[in-house]
Parts: C-alpha cells; sequence; structure tokens
C-alpha cells in the first residue's frame, strides 16, 4: 500500500474560527545535495491557534527540530510558507528574522544553552537587552521572570551551580523574557530526571493557563500527554493527529485497585 | 481490595474501619479518591470470618447517632503469620500484552479490521489515561505517597505507549511489504 | 622508552601533518623573529670581530696614517704660528717614522646642480704623499683649477668626473673621485674637520674634497680660517690610540677649553667611526628582533590555545588509555617544539643571506664584506630562542590539558569561560554591538591580554621607528639639502624591513586570535542570534572585542615608543617628538587594520546557520 493511504488529516484551526497564531504551508526542507538529498521536512501543513499547547512527536532524526526550527525563524524553509502573527518568515532576510525571533519567539533547547559566564538573572535579561531595553527594565523584568519561575533565591548563580531542572526554568523564563508570541521548545526534558521534567510540565501548565502559545518537540509522552494537540511526525512528514480531551475525573480506573 | 492489603494496616495498631479508610486513602493519594468506603467493611467482615481478623473491642457510636457502632478490629496470630507471608512474596502483576497482541494477529489474518487503526485507538486510550495521570501527578506535593504511586503509574503507560509504537511500526511495515 | 618516543614523535607529526596551514604560520612566526635575531648577531660578530676589514685594506692601499693630527686653533678659529710648529714639531716626535702635510684645509659652501651644502677642502700637492695617498677609483688626482671628491660623498651627491661644482661661488671641475684611511667616509666625517671652523657644519652633512694646496688656500675666508693637519705613521702603530688619548687627556686637564697641541686621531678610532654606521643598524636590529620575538611569543600562544581546545578529545583518550600527564604534556610540547626548531632554521638561513646587504661598509672603503659568518653559539642562541618561545607559550596550555581530568577531556568540555561581573554590568548599558563585543572579551581574558599585548609592542615599535626616522630626516642629518645620506638611507631600509616585520605579524596575530575567539564564542554567539542578536550585530560584537584591545593596545604603544627608543638609543640624543597626526594615525591604522582582519573571520564565525551549531552541541 501506498503513502496516499496512510492517515493524514488536514490540519486547519477552522474549526476553533480564530485565525492562526503560526501557519506552515507545504513546507519543506532539504539537506545535502542530488544524490544525497535529505528531506528533513517533507510537505508539512499547520495552523496553531493562540494559546494552543502543540507538542511534536516522533523518533528522532524524523525531522521535529528542524520544523521547529522553520516556524521559530532560526532557518528557512527549501520551499513553503512560514507566517507567525500574520508576518511570512521564509521571505525575510536573516536581519529580519533576527529581529522576529526577538520580540516574538522565544526559544528552549534540550541543552539548554544558557550563557556559562552569566548569573540566572543575566541570563534572563539578556533577550531584552538584545532587543533594546533599558537595564533596569530589563532587570526588573528577569526579576519578575525569576519569581514565576520560582528561581528568586537563585538569581545570583551561574549556571553551573544549578541542577538541570533549575537551569531548564531559567531558560524558559529567558524564553519569556520579551513576552513572546508563542515559545518553541526542543525536547525541553530531554536531559532531565523524572523530578525536574515535573517541575518543567507544571510550569509549562501555568503557562498554559496563561494563554501562552506552546510548540513543544518531544518523544516524551507525559509532555505529549498534556497538550491540547499531539501531532506524530515520521521521516519528515505528519503522521498521526490527536487532540486530547480533557480528563475523566476516574483517576482509579487507572490503578487495578477494584474497590 | 485485597484482603492482605488490609490486614497489613491493621498490623500497625487495632483499628476501626473508617480509620483503615483514611489511610489506605491517604496512601493512594488521588487514585484513592474515587474508592468506595463500605468495600474495607465487607472485607473485614470475610476476614473474620476467617479467623485472620478478631473484634478487639466494641465503641458505642454516642452522640454521633449515624455510626450505629464502632467495632474495633485486630489481628489474630493467624492474621499476623498471612501478613508475614504477604510481605515475603515477590509476586507481581503480569503485563497482559497477549491478548492485544492476539487481536491485532487475528484481526489481520481475517481481514477484520485494520490493526493499525486498532492500534491508534488504543493509543488514543493511553494517551488519555497518561493525560489524566500526569494532571494529577502535578497537582501533587513532590515526594508524597500519593505521587510516587502516580509516577508508577504514568511510567507503565509510557511503556505501554512506546510498545504501541513498537506495533504500528512493525504493522505498518508489514502492510506495506505485503 | 623508545616505542615511546617513537609514540610522542608519531601523535605530533600526525598532527602537524593534519592542520599544516596552522604550523606554516606558527613557523613562520619563529622564523620572522629567529631571522631578526640572527641579523642582529650577525651584526655584533661584523662589529666586533672583522671590524674593520675593509678599513684595513683602504689603510694599505692608501698608505693610511697611524695617527692623523689637527693643530690647535685660536678662539676665533685661525691657527696661530705656534700652533702650526707644534703640528710640524709632530712629524719629528719620537717614534714617528713617516708623515705627511701638514696640509691647510678650508670649510667651504658646495653647490652642486643637485646640492647645496658645505664641504671640507684639504690642499694636497699633486705629487703622491708618504702617507695617506688617497687612493683614486675615477679620474685623476689633484690639478689645478680641478677637485678630488671623496667616494662615498660623490656617490651621495651623485657627483661624477667631469662635472663643474662650485666652492664658496668658484667653479672647480671634478677631476676624480677618491677614497681614503684619513678621514671616515661620508657621513661619518667627524667634529674634526668640521667643528671648529665658524661656519661649523652639523656633523654629518660635510663633504670631503681634495685640491691643490694652491686651491685650498683660495677657499679660506676671515670667517672661514684654514685649519692645518699631518699625518704620522708610528714604529709601532698599536700604540696610536694610547698616544691619542693621552694627547687629548693633556690637552684637556691642563688647559681646559683652551686646547694648546694638536688634536689626535687614531687609526683605530677612525675605523671605529665607520662601524657606527652598522653599530646603528645592529641596535636596530636587536631591538626590532625582541618585539618580533614578543610577537611571535603572542602568536604561538594563540594558535597553541586554539589547538589545544581542539585537542581535548585526544587527551581524554590518551589518558583514558593510560598516557601519564607526563606523557600527554610532552607529546602537546614535542609538536611545537618541533616547529620552533623549523622556524629556527628558517630564520637562520634567512637572516645569513640577507646579512651582507646590511654589513657591507658602504663606498667609502675598499672591497666587500665577506658573508659574516654564523658561529655555534649564534646558532646556539637562536635555537634556543625559538625553543623558549615555543615552550613560554605552550607550557601553560600544555600542562593545563595533561592535568584536565580523563572524564572532562573525553566529554571534551570547553574550558569554562572566565566571568567578569562589572564588565557584565557595564555591557548591559551599551549598544548590543558592543555589549556582545565586551562580553566575549571578558570571557577569554588570556587571549584577550595577547590581543592588547600583540598590538602594544607594534605600535611601541612603530612609534619607536618614527622617533628615529624623524630623527634621521631631521636637519642635523640632513645639512645638505638634496643629499643621499647614506647611512639615513640603510638606516630606514632596515627600519622599514623591522616595521613590515612588526605590522605583518601583528596582523597574522590578530586573525589567529579573532579566528580563536570566533571559534570559542561559536556557541554563545549562535544562541545570542537565536535570541534575537542579526548577524550584523555578532559581526560587530567580534570585531569589536579585537579592537577595543587594539585601541588599548596602541593607545599604551605611544609612551611604550618613547621608552623603547630612550632605552635603545645609545648617546645621548633626546627624541624628538614625531607628530600628533603621525601618531594618531597610527592609532587609527592600527584599530582600522584591526577591523578589517578580524572582520573575515568573525563574519564567518557570524554567519554560520544556528540551527546547525545548537544542534551539533548536541552530538
Amino acid at each position: 500500500m501506498s503513502d496516499t493511504e496512510r492517515h493524514r488529516t488536514q490540519y486547519t484551526g477552522a474549526e476553533r474560527e480564530i485565525s492562526p497564531l503560526v501557519r506552515g504551508r507545504g513546507l519543506r526542507k532539504e539537506y545535502g545535495s542530488a544524490e544525497g538529498l535529505v528531506r528533513a521536512v517533507d510537505d508539512v501543513d499547520l495552523d496553531i491557534a493562540p494559546g494552543e499547547t502543540l507538542a511534536i512527536m516522533g523518533p528522532s532524526g524524523c525531522g521535529k527540530s528542524t520544523l521547529l526550527h522553520l516556524l521559530g525563524g532560526l532557518d528557512r524553509p527549501s520551499t513553503g510558507q512560514v507566517w507567525l502573527g500574520g508576518q511570512r518568515l521564509d521571505t525575510m532576510s536573516e536581519r529580519e528574522l533576527a529581529r522576529l525571533r526577538r520580540s516574538s519567539v522565544g526559544f528552549v533547547f534540550q541543552a539548554f544553552h544558557l550563557m556559562d559566564e552569566l548569573t540566572a538573572v543575566e541570563n534572563i535579561e539578556l533577550p531584552a537587552l538584545l532587543a533594546g531595553c533599558s537595564p533596569r527594565a530589563a532587570r526588573r523584568r528577569a526579576r519578575d521572570l525569576l519569581e514565576q519561575v520560582e528561581m528568586s533565591d537563585r538569581a545570583t548563580h551561574l549556571p553551573s551551580a544549578l541542577s538541570g531542572g533549575q537551569r531548564q526554568r531559567v531558560a524558559i523564563a529567558r524564553a519569556l523574557a520579551n513576552e513572546p508570541a508563542v515559545v518553541l521548545a526542543d525536547e525541553p526534558t530531554g536531559n532531565l530526571d523524572s523530578g525536574a521534567t515535573l517541575e518543567v510540565l507544571r510550569l509549562f501548565d501555568r503557562l498554559h493557563a496563561a494563554g501562552q502559545t506552546l510548540v513543544i518537540v518531544t518523544h516524551d509522552e507525559r509532555i505529549a500527554a498534556t497538550a491540547d494537540r499531539l501531532v506524530s511526525m515520521r521521516d519528515g512528514a505528519f503522521v498521526d493527529e490527536t487532540r486530547l480531551a480533557g480528563g475523566t475525573g476516574n483517576l482509579s480506573s487507572l490503578i487495578g485497585i477494584e474497590a | 481490595m485485597q484482603q492482605e492489603v488490609v490486614l497489613a494496616m491493621l498490623a500497625k495498631e487495632p483499628s476501626h474501619g473508617y480509620e483503615l479508610r483514611a489511610r489506605l486513602g491517604a496512601a493512594l493519594g488521588p487514585l484513592g479518591e474515587a474508592l468506595n468506603g463500605g468495600q474495607i467493611y465487607v472485607t473485614l467482615a470475610r476476614l473474620e470470618k476467617a479467623g485472620l481478623v478478631r473484634t478487639a473491642r466494641v465503641e458505642d457510636g454516642g452522640a454521633e447517632a449515624e455510626r450505629p457502632e464502632r467495632k474495633v478490629y485486630a489481628l489474630t496470630s493467624a492474621g499476623e503469620e498471612r501478613v508475614t507471608e504477604w510481605l515475603a512474596e515477590v509476586s507481581w502483576p503480569k503485563p497482559d500484552l497477549a491478548e492485544f497482541h492476539l487481536k491485532l494477529v487475528t484481526a489481520a489474518a481475517a481481514h477484520l479490521a485494520d490493526p493499525i487503526s486498532i492500534v491508534d485507538a488504543q493509543r488514543r486510550e493511553l494517551l488519555r489515561r497518561l493525560r489524566d495521570a500526569q494532571r494529577a501527578a502535578m497537582t501533587e506535593v513532590a515526594q508524597s505517597d500519593g505521587a510516587l504511586l502516580l509516577e508508577g503509574v504514568v511510567l507503565r503507560l509510557q511503556a505501554d505507549l512506546r510498545w504501541l509504537e513498537a506495533c504500528e511500526a512493525t504493522w505498518t511495515d508489514r502492510r506495506s511489504t505485503r | 622508552m623508545g616505542g615511546r618516543l617513537r609514540l610522542v614523535a608519531r601523535l605530533a607529526g600526525r598532527d602537524v601533518h593534519r592542520r599544516w596551514s596552522e604550523a606554516l604560520l606558527l613557523v613562520l612566526a619563529i622564523a620572522a623573529g629567529s631571522a631578526t635575531l640572527t641579523l642582529g648577531m650577525l651584526l655584533h660578530n661584523v662589529t666586533t670581530q672583522s671590524s674593520g676589514q675593509s678599513y684595513s685594506q683602504t689603510q694599505a692601499a692608501t698608505r693610511g696614517p697611524d695617527l692623523v693630527a689637527q693643530s690647535a686653533t685660536l678662539d676665533n678659529g685661525t691657527t696661530s704660528p705656534a700652533d702650526l710648529a707644534a703640528l710640524v714639531a709632530l712629524s719629528h716626535a719620537k717614534g714617528v717614522v713617516a708623515s705627511s702635510g701638514p696640509y691647510p684645509m678650508a670649510t667651504a659652501d658646495l653647490r652642486t646642480p643637485t646640492v647645496t651644502g658645505g664641504a671640507t677642502v684639504e690642499g694636497r700637492s699633486e705629487s703622491p704623499a708618504a702617507v695617506d695617498q688617497p687612493l683614486v677609483t675615477a679620474g685623476t688626482w689633484v690639478r689645478p683649477g680641478g677637485v678630488v671628491v671623496e667616494r662615498a660623498f660623490a656617490q651621495a651627491a651623485g657627483v661624477e668626473v667631469g662635472q663643474v661644482i662650485r666652492l664658496n661661488g668658484r667653479a672647480f671641475t671634478v677631476d676624480g673621485i677618491a677614497v681614503t684611511a684619513a678621514f671616515s667616509p661620508y657621513p661619518q666625517i667627524g667634529c674634526f674637520a668640521g667643528c671648529f671652523g665658524p661656519q661649523s657644519f652639523a656633523n654629518d652633512a660635510v663633504g670631503l674634497l681634495w685640491t691643490t694646496e694652491a686651491g685650498a688656500r683660495s677657499l679660506a675666508t676671515a670667517s672661514a680660517p684654514l685649519t692645518y693637519f699631518s699625518n704620522l705613521k708610528l714604529a709601532d702603530p698599536t700604540q696610536a690610540t694610547a698616544v691619542a688619548n693621552a694627547q687629548d687627556n693633556n690637552n684637556y686637564t691642563k688647559n681646559p677649553g683652551s686646547p694648546n697641541g694638536p688634536y689626535l686621531l687614531s687609526a683605530q678610532q677612525i675605523a671605529h667611526e665607520d662601524n657606527n654606521l652598522i653599530v646603528n643598524e645592529q641596535i636596530v636590529v636587536l631591538v626590532g628582533s625582541t618585539l618580533l620575538t614578543i610577537l611571535s611569543i603572542a602568536s604561538v600562544a594563540v594558535l597553541v590555545g586554539g589547538r589545544m581546545a581542539d585537542q581535548m578529545r585526544r587527551v581524554g583518550l590518551l589518558k583514558a588509555i593510560g598516557g601519564t600527564p607526563g606523557l600527554v604534556a610532552s607529546v602537546l610540547m614535542a609538536e611545537y617544539l618541533f616547529l620552533a626548531l623549523v622556524g629556527a632554521a628558517v630564520g637562520l638561513l634567512g637572516g645569513w643571506l640577507f646579512a651582507p646587504l646590511l654589513s657591507s661598509p658602504g663606498s667609502g672603503l675598499l672591497g666587500s664584506a665577506p658573508r659574516p659568518p654564523l658561529t655555534v653559539s649564534s646558532v646556539l642562541i637562536v635555537a634556543g630562542v625559538a625553543l623558549g618561545v615555543a615552550l613560554v607559550a605552550a607550557l601553560v596550555p600544555a600542562l593545563r590539558a595533561a592535568q584536565t581530568s580523563t572524564v572532562r577531556a573525553l566529554a571534551d568540555s570547553a574550558r569554562p569561560p572566565h566571568r567578569s561581573a562589572l564588565l557584565v554590568r557595564l555591557s548591559a548599558r551599551l549598544p548590543v554591538p558592543l555589549l556582545i563585543g565586551l562580553r566575549v572579551m571578558a570571557r577569554r581574558l588570556r587571549r584577550t591580554t595577547l590581543s592588547v599585548l600583540s598590538i602594544f609592542v607594534t605600535v611601541s615599535g612603530v612609534v619607536a621607528v618614527l622617533i628615529v626616522h624623524g630623527r634621521l630626516n631631521s636637519a642635523e642629518f640632513n645639512g645638505v639639502s638634496g643629499l643621499v645620506n647614506p647611512r639615513t638611507t640603510r638606516a630606514n631600509e632596515v627600519l622599514l624591513a623591522v616595521t613590515v616585520g612588526l605590522v605583518v605579524l601583528a596582523a597574522v596575530n590578530a586573525v589567529f586570535i579573532t579566528r580563536a575567539i570566533a571559534q570559542d564564542a561559536r556557541h554563545a554567539s549562535a544562541v545570542t542570534r537565536a535570541l534575537g542578536a542579526t548577524p550584523q550585530q555578532v559581526t560587530a560584537g567580534l570585531s569589536l572585542a579585537q579592537m577595543l584591545p587594539a585601541l588599548i593596545g596602541s593607545l599604551l604603544g605611544i609612551p611604550g615608543g618613547f621608552l623603547l627608543y630612550n632605552a635603545a638609543k645609545h648617546g645621548g640624543q633626546s627624541e624628538t617628538m614625531p607628530p600628533v597626526p603621525e601618531l594618531l594615525a597610527v592609532i587609527v591604522g592600527a584599530v582600522l587594520l584591526v577591523a578589517v582582519l578580524t572582520a573575515i573571520p568573525a563574519r564567518w564565525g557570524a554567519r554560520r546557520p544556528v540551527a546547525s551549531i545548537l544542534q551539533a552541541e548536541l552530538a
């Protein structure tokens, strides 16, 4: 049987009757030359509504990180179009993309990517400083964010003095520094133990409740299960979409206690 | 409810049925919320009949007229023995995967259904359960008894989901090679 | 032991082979320093050992004197009969075996079609003299109405046989060109002839001419009277300097300020004057080679530091399979020591090939200096300095790498960056490129210090060169306008060579350092770009991280240049301030040059796709 018979859905946000915040059409990203051509992302259509939490799952190498980079303007598609908040990304220059990332996108990475020589609060204020914020306003915002991620007592610690979970919370706070329209997280819990994963999940949940749009690339089912919507990727394409409804409330059914 | 759990809970000290229920609820956390309280009394009655539990004393309901009487249960020596045996047991719930596996095999063989859609449906169900468990876990205090149990549930569901992924990959391969 | 040595050699060799371009640059950096050092030492050998070989040749060919005597003069410059008698008496003094003179010496204004200046004109008989008969190399010896010009001056002034020149306005035909051992060739005629005339010329701007005695007397004026010279040959020539000094002593201690006897100058003293030509160059070259050595230490340190970072994994592997810290350090060091030796060899060869260009005695003397011999000690010194450079530059990183824990080395984790809270806070107030630049600078203080040092050394050198250059071109050295001063020309050539060497090495350093910085800051700049800094801002930041140290280094280099000049000059010549615009141009030039040189590696660092860099960190 051929690929066309695969289960595929048009991922449109129409049912929500809200214009999507992020929109991708016919996205394709190719690497290498003619013979060794690799299609990291292969003809992906995607809409993400404001306030939605979308999880993208799939085995490693399926192209999910590349897709995230395309959505955040870290990379440009070979073909296809990307919009973020009504602005078209794929035709932008490097400089325009940088400006857009600065104002509208917050990145969270698996490897945290904090600056080793900067303290927690200095790391968080960096995007605001890059955006031309006054040092005082940037510092105030960074302190607020530290409080939001419950790290106020670690403001002057260097990353090397923080645990993995704490580093990731600092990185999330940094992603929020310029109040981005969308936060893009690439395997945010990939380097974390289960306790720290739970901390990060709680933080994402609070952000979600506050209306933050989130796109999370992960291979951790726990994160995927808490998203509003889950898409699975394989070989650069979407193969499945699940809209996860609210829970049944009957938790006892999860365990084998027949009371 | 497993009889041994009730017996083991009595090992601490002679207790009322409702005390046992509260302790059970604390240990299970959110997963114990929907527990049917009446079941405890039925189990206790059974255990008493079997000679593993005895009534230590009966307290009067007193001013709280709703409670008819308050039986305080204690372990008999046979009951204590049973608890000791239970603690030493290494039995473990066996993963019941064969049924689902056979469901896929038979469905495919008889062309009754697409094994992949069966997997998909199953996956959705497990994801829903995982979502419930994960949401509950996020509200729990870290390190609490309830959180620990929820973590176990979450990890089992994750393992099951990964197996479903493997099922999907294999059945997709089989379909395309045939 | 043999096996271990072979292992060390093989590992080091592979690494050189794998990154040959860097190895080549390393060799060049060390070779530049070694070559100048070799030159300095060779010139030293010329002046101290084979001193005056050309002079003795000239002395033999011209029946050169052992002592030259000049009559004492009265305060108004005229020579009393008593003083002249004292000069004549010298010819018959004990120990004098032959003599010539006294000859009258006039000072005159000199005009050639191209040159206006001064000349000292000695009146000679047309027949050959017993002592000091200048050797005619073109034309004929003196004839009435004509002059013979000293060869070095003739060349400098572009005078040829048959040409007409004017002395005190009177026309004379140039009949010949000659060399002598009785006076230092131009431009070192010294005070002997010029200083005592009322019309005193600047030391070095006076040419020596010969004409007939009558001709010389006719040039004398009331304001520029004649003085007299005799040439003496001694029974024991080795006593000449002692006799001259004794007479000098006698003159000044008995009657300070008013000498009452003839002045004496020995052949050795004249020969020494000749050598000043080379001594000056030697100082320039030695100072230059010191600066170049410092710069090559900086180059090597940067290169080694950058390579060590890349070699961390290898270090980890070596240690994991049982390499001791000592073995690891020797593998790392072996490579640089080997390259240093190659650099030293190239430098020695280069210096040896270039030496004759600088050590030739000039046209005032006969013959040419043979290629100075390369002594074992100078070879050892150059090799030692080169090895020292490599050792100093590579030891710290090598030991640090060797001491790194095996696990960390295997994980290939980079050296944690330095944190400067002050700079972080300060930079928060600055525009984005400066913010990035300052933080990049602060991350690697050692490298930033090397940048400052490299530019400081170069600018110090250039400023010192400017001071020397300013002096050489000042009136003191160029009293005769339009005249080519061979000493100035040659010194300028040496200065230019040293300057070019300094600038090239500093430029190479700037490129190395920026590349190392861009490499090191690759991850940080990728993150900064992910957070919204534009590639332009990051490029500017990386460039600024070099331009700021360049600015600091060149500002420090201005006083550094003065200190350098004062430390290196011999004699009491005080510095003359180079014009302020020139100094400003040096600072601006240094910073701009660094900006241009660093733009390319910085751009390279800032242009690579962010996603792939961040992704690579995970692999």
